[in-house]
């Protein structure tokens, strides 16, 4: 059986996330307006399925992997697990004790924070095996190119629902658009360097 | 461990990434092992043995110490 490849895995993983955006967008203004629970828990939850799709995603990459890939998923999930678990039982304590105020929806960047923390012990992993920060680098696309896309896409939703969002969500999304497209330039930089380097 | 795959593979003229192929491994693993930063599992040691149709001992070398 082929494994499965680093290009399908960023390809569905992208349609995941546009669905997920497009849920944000379409989907989840409505939750607010609709009184009935039992609607309102079936919208609220609309957006956790393209996520659900995503760890499944994750889950089949991680099997599908060589040995190597598996034990830099497994350091990279330990480490961001251990990180948020940590995070999470020193935001509860300190919430309990009434010195932080948390509400119930930092819950939702739980997951983001797990992603994050094990995006970044991964890269950290992979160096020391002298690799990029994905395992099949060069069988992807370009990692700068879809950073670029990323950044682009949430720049453009805040364009399309600049009517709609409030200052806070408006900021937060061309702040991290920004930040995305500046990260992909930083990186096809980077990569113009080393293929200079190495005299590709 | 030391291990001669580069040599072996060069030999053969094959790619890493032919070479991953040819044991379901990424190209960055083939890599990660014949620069040494890697051992690989010993499943993976004597499929690498059996595809060079030369004994495992012949191919990884334990580090002097």
């Amino acid at each position: 059986m082929p494994r499965f490849s680093q290009k399908q895995y960023e390809g569905r993983v992208l349609v995941a996330m546009a669905l997920y955006t497009l849920c944000m967008l379409v989907e989840w203004p409505l939750v607010r307006t609709v009184v009935t629970l039992p609607l309102k828990c079936l919208l609220a939850l609309v957006p956790v399925l393209p996520m659900i799709y995503v760890i499944v995603l994750m889950a089949r990459r991680i099997r599908e992997s060589d040995e190597l890939e598996r034990q830099m998923h497994l350091i990279g999930l330990g480490i961001s697990t251990a990180v948020v678990g940590a995070a999470s039982l020193i935001g509860g304590f300190l919430s309990v004790a009434n010195v932080l105020k948390l509400d119930g929806s930092i819950l939702i960047w739980v997951f983001p924070g797990l992603m994050f923390c094990y995006g970044l012990a991964r890269w950290q992993v992979a160096r020391r095996y002298g690799m990029g920060a994905f395992c099949e680098s060069d069988a992807g696309a370009s990692k700068y190119a879809l950073f670029v896309l990323a950044g682009g896409v949430l720049l453009l939703v805040a364009w399309l629902g600049r009517a709609t969002l409030d200052g806070v969500r408006s900021g937060f999304l061309c702040g991290a658009g920004a930040g995305l497209m500046a990260l992909g330039a930083a990186l096809f930089v980077a990569q113009r360097r080393r293929r200079a380097r190495s005299g590709e | 461990m030391n291990n001669l795959i580069r040599e072996l593979r060069a030999e053969r003229g094959w790619s890493q990434a032919e070479l991953a192929q040819q044991l379901d491994v990424s190209r960055q693993t083939i890599n990660a092992i014949e620069t040494g930063k890697y051992d690989p599992s010993l499943p993976l040691a004597f499929k690498i043995a059996r595809l060079f149709g030369m004994p495992i001992e012949m191919i990884f070398v334990p580090e002097e110490e």
